[in-house]
């Protein structure tokens, strides 16, 4: 392992408390701690950092206890949101910042420094101040820096927050080439969900101070293990059904066990429905997955590839539930389905969340 | 030019660069623009063209001889030097208060926090009075000072530092203190991970942002000690060629009716503090490093 | 920045040498005029305090204070209303000529004013006293403390930007009106605080009044040429009196407006502040 949180617990914020929390980032990974403000996601990466100090419990890098080791002395790269680059110091100079401090001889600073520039695509860009770069050219700025010292662990607090949808997702792709080329242990915390899919290997959602959920984005998109998580990521359809006998139900149909996981004992549970998992059709045999009931189609909105429509579901117990169902604008089932008009509605895959106790 | 404009709609507000409105109606613009020209006329721009024609009314020469005698000489130096080293302390421990009261919490910070401006509201004059009843040779401080170090506080350039800074502390505090708290807090952490002390990260990247501000704050807090009167008048005496400041210096000559002199030392003062003033919006203006 | 609690040696020495710097410079000298003014007990200050001079030098400094403030109300607002919302070659000279009386030497101002007004002055206006009388000292007074006012409201005034007079001058408000309800209001913290600014200024003003009036006792003495005269003539009550006085008077006054300034943080006046902040920042 290579960072390990142990039962750490500090009070952040106005009322936010990390309590007893525990984490495992494995070498070599970008793990992605994803959470809304106030769910205590970047008061734990200071806590990694050693800029916060903590109440109790243990911070380990690389099987080190590090929890009273001073800032300094960890071997970290940090990012911040608002790049924080020292403005009175070139490009140059903010890069080779640590290791100066660490008395590197200049010329190793300098190839350093080209190194680095080429790695984040700014070559021949060293002696212009932050005040003359664009945001992107200085968030890139800022990881360079963060990674002159060949730090073991890189720390990212939403990186990319500051900066337009467009030049995010580039910066994204140019992140995640240079982790996997260094194999640096990085955790990068962000609120943006797209931003987790498209970087982690794996993902954990913080939320209050505690880790709901972790794993890797298609086990948590699939099969997420909280309410939470299943409408953080991504959209949710979530239906009320009933465990009888072994046998799971939404309202009075039965769903088939191919479909889902296998059910034991009597009680409600939660079950989800992606909206790319909605089928509709005008007669029921040309469902393919499994059938639910008939729906009234009430909107229709039109986006690009795809469109979204949502249907009211009739003939169940919970008649207001409204569906939202996303279908390829090319499928011919959506032929001819405008609002009002009435279908069939069928799934071919669902997931039953796993019972909590809140 | 929108007011030069002749236009159908002469009655509604025309807009420039989105700054200032102009009315079409030019009188009430013009009235105001007047009013304002002669109140800042009176205030600042006479005086200032007075005091330039008095100095140099009897020629060059006549201006020259004024200023080089001795007495005025002395008074000139003695306001430069203990300015200069009112400044250097002030900047010093200026910046350390404004440093302190940024970055910590501690007890008694409330009240620090208005001490500081405790001097800006106190008349210089009492300033003076009250420095006379801490440091004069009767007094228990005062009198250590002479009999057991041998060092004369009052009426002597110790006591005329001693009021420079204390009618100065507020300025370079307050002139630091924002820039201090406004600066990224993430900058002073991001050189924490990267491996910097706290030491050096004030070297390395607290004090360079804040520099300019500090000299700043330098350059007006000793331009204004030029011109102090009030507390150095009683602090300082009057005592020529010894304890004569140069502001005390006009005073005496003024009183004494030569105006002459009295002028051509006005005219050094201001020249000096006007320059200073100049350097520091020149040092405003001029920065590569910040757009 | 980020407060910390103090945690180092370091930091706990660095705050002790502020205490201690800000204890000895500003603390001891006002215990000192405290004990010194007490000195003869309160009877000995209470006659000090009601000798007809100095309550004669008490009405003075009022006096040049009320008007002096009030004249600077009016055209520093003016002022700053032609400075910000005018534009007009030129401009940036007078918005720096505005600190000029920061700088000048009081004494210097003083000075002036007998040039032009004095015995064989520049300007002789046949029956009306300007030097060595009250109207000398109140122009001395005006002078010194004028940039008050205009430079607290600038900034609001700029920072509020024209839109809202504007919006009232879209809506059929007349200049005059949209200034009593639109503007005015915005800035009128600022200009209260100025107000106060300038009101403690005269009231602690020595140099220029001194040097203008000529200082005759019983006539063109304000409160702080009183204390000259008082010191010269070792009545040190009446001195440290005095003094106490005037030094109360203005620290009451600024540290109850501070309060004000601060309590009701309109948006107007944390903006203010914002742009304080970007003004020293982004001129670095």
């Amino acid at each position: 392992m290579s960072i390990l949180l142990e039962q750490v617990t500090k009070s952040y914020g106005e009322q936010g408390i990390l309590e007893n929390f525990s984490l495992e980032v494995n070498a070599g990974e970008l793990f992605v701690l994803l959470g809304s403000s106030g769910s205590g996601k970047s008061t734990l990466l200071r806590i990694i950092a050693g800029l916060t100090p903590l109440e109790s419990g243990r911070v380990l890098l690389h099987g080190n206890d590090v929890t009273d080791l001073a800032p300094q002395k960890r071997g970290i790269g940090f990012v911040f949101q608002n790049y924080s680059l020292f403005r009175h110091m070139t490009v140059g100079e903010n890069i080779s910042f640590a290791l100066d401090i660490q008395h590197v001889s200049r010329r190793e600073r300098a190839e350093r420094v080209t190194e680095l520039l080429e790695l984040i695509g700014m070559a021949g860009l060293g002696d212009r101040f932050p005040s003359q770069l664009s945001g992107g050219q200085q968030q890139r700025v800022a990881l360079a820096r963060a990674l002159a010292h060949q730090p073991q662990v890189l720390l990212l607090d939403e990186p990319f927050g500051a900066l337009d949808a467009k030049i995010r997702i580039q910066l994204r792709q140019n992140l995640r080439m240079i982790q996997q080329r260094l194999k640096v242990t990085t955790i990068l915390v962000t609120h943006d969900q797209d931003e987790a899919f498209e970087l982690a290997d794996r993902i954990g959602i913080i939320e209050r101070g505690h880790l709901l959920d972790i794993g890797t984005p298609s086990e948590l998109y699939r099969t997420p293990r909280s309410r939470f998580t299943a409408s953080f990521l991504g959209n949710a359809n979530l239906l009320q059904g009933q465990r009888r006998n072994g046998k799971l139900y939404v309202g009075e149909t039965e769903l088939s066990a191919a479909h889902g996981p296998d059910c034991h004992g009597n009680q409600s549970v939660d079950i989800l429905l992606r909206p790319e998992e909605v089928e509709l059709a005008q007669h029921p045999d040309q469902l393919q997955g499994q059938q639910i009931g008939r729906g009234i189609v009430q909107d229709v909105v039109f986006a690009g590839a795809a469109q979204r429509i949502a249907i009211r579901l009739l003939d169940s117990d919970e008649q207001l539930t409204t569906l939202n169902a996303l279908l390829n604008t090319s499928d011919t089932a959506i032929q001819g389905i405008i609002p009002g008009s009435q279908v069939w509605v069928g799934f071919k895959h669902y997931h039953v969340l796993p019972q909590t106790p809140n | 030019m929108a007011e030069l404009s002749v236009s159908t709609e002469s009655l509604k507000p025309s807009v420039k660069s989105g700054s200032a409105v102009r009315f079409q109606i030019p009188y009430g613009t013009w009235g105001l623009r007047f009013a304002a020209l002669c109140y800042l006329t009176a205030c600042v721009i006479i005086p200032l063209i007075v005091i330039h024609v008095e100095g140099f009314r009897y020629g060059l020469d006549v201006f020259i001889q004024s200023v080089t005698r001795p007495a005025a000489l002395r008074a000139v130096g003695l306001t430069l030097w203990t300015s200069a080293l009112m400044t250097v302390i002030n900047v010093i421990m200026g910046t350390l208060t404004a440093y302190v009261l940024v970055s910590y919490k501690f007890p008694g910070k409330a009240i620090l926090n208005t001490l500081i401006d405790l001097p800006f509201a106190i008349p210089t004059l009492v300033t003076g009075v009250m420095l006379v009843l801490l440091y004069g040779p009767q007094t228990a401080i005062g009198g250590f000072f002479e009999t057991q170090l041998g060092i004369r506080i009052l009426f002597a350039p110790p006591g005329i530092v001693l009021a420079l800074l204390f009618i100065s502390y507020p300025f370079v505090v307050r002139t630091v203190q924002p820039v201090l708290m406004q600066l990224d807090v993430d900058q002073q952490e991001v050189a924490y991970t990267l491996g910097a002390s706290p030491l050096r990260t004030f070297r390395r990247v607290i004090l360079p942002a804040i520099r300019p501000a500090i000299i700043t704050g330098g350059l007006l807090t000793f331009a204004r000690a030029l011109g102090e009167f009030g507390s150095v008048v009683i602090v300082a005496g009057n005592i020529p060629m010894r304890t004569q400041v140069a502001s005390v210096y006009i005073y005496a000559q003024v009183e004494a009716g030569d105006m002459q002199a009295a002028s051509g030392v006005s005219v050094i003062l201001l020249l000096i503090a006007f320059g200073i003033t100049l350097g520091v919006d020149f040092l405003q203006r001029r920065n590569p490093t910040h757009a | 920045m980020r407060e910390v609690k103090l945690r180092s040696p370091l930091q706990f020495m660095l705050v002790g040498i502020v205490l201690l710097y800000a204890g000895g410079l500003i603390i001891a000298p006002i215990a000192a005029i405290v004990q010194g003014a007490f000195g003869k007990g309160l009877d000995g200050l209470f006659a000090a305090l009601t000798e007809p001079d100095v309550i004669h030098a008490f009405q003075v400094t009022l006096f040049l204070s009320i008007i002096a403030a009030l004249v600077n109300l009016v055209a520093g607002v003016v002022l700053a209303w032609v400075l910000v919302r005018h534009q007009f070659p030129g401009k940036r000279l007078l918005s720096a000529l505005v600190d000029a009386p920061f700088i000048i030497s009081p004494v210097i101002i003083g000075y002036v004013l007998i040039v032009l007004f004095g015995r064989q002055g520049w300007i002789n206006i046949p029956g009306i006293q300007i030097a060595f009388a009250l109207p000398g000292m109140l122009i001395a007074t005006i002078i010194v403390s004028m940039p008050f006012v205009t430079r607290e409201v600038m900034p609001v005034l700029a920072n509020l930007g024209p839109e809202q007079e504007e919006g009232a001058y879209t809506l059929g408000a007349n200049r005059w009106l949209t200034f009593w309800r639109i503007v005015l209001p915005e800035i009128r913290w600022s200009l209260l605080y100025g107000l106060a600014l300038t009101f403690a200024r005269a009231l602690g003003e020595f140099g220029a009044v001194v040097v203008v009036g000529g200082a005759i006792q019983g006539y063109s003495e304000s409160a702080t040429v009183y204390v000259f005269r008082a010191l010269n003539d070792r009545n040190k009550i009446g001195a440290y009196g005095v003094s106490i006085v005037l030094a109360l008077l203005s620290v009451v006054l600024l540290m109850g407006m501070e309060q004000f300034k601060r309590r009701p943080k309109t948006l107007d006046v944390i903006q203010e502040e914002v742009q304080d902040v970007d003004f020293i920042g982004t001129s670095n």
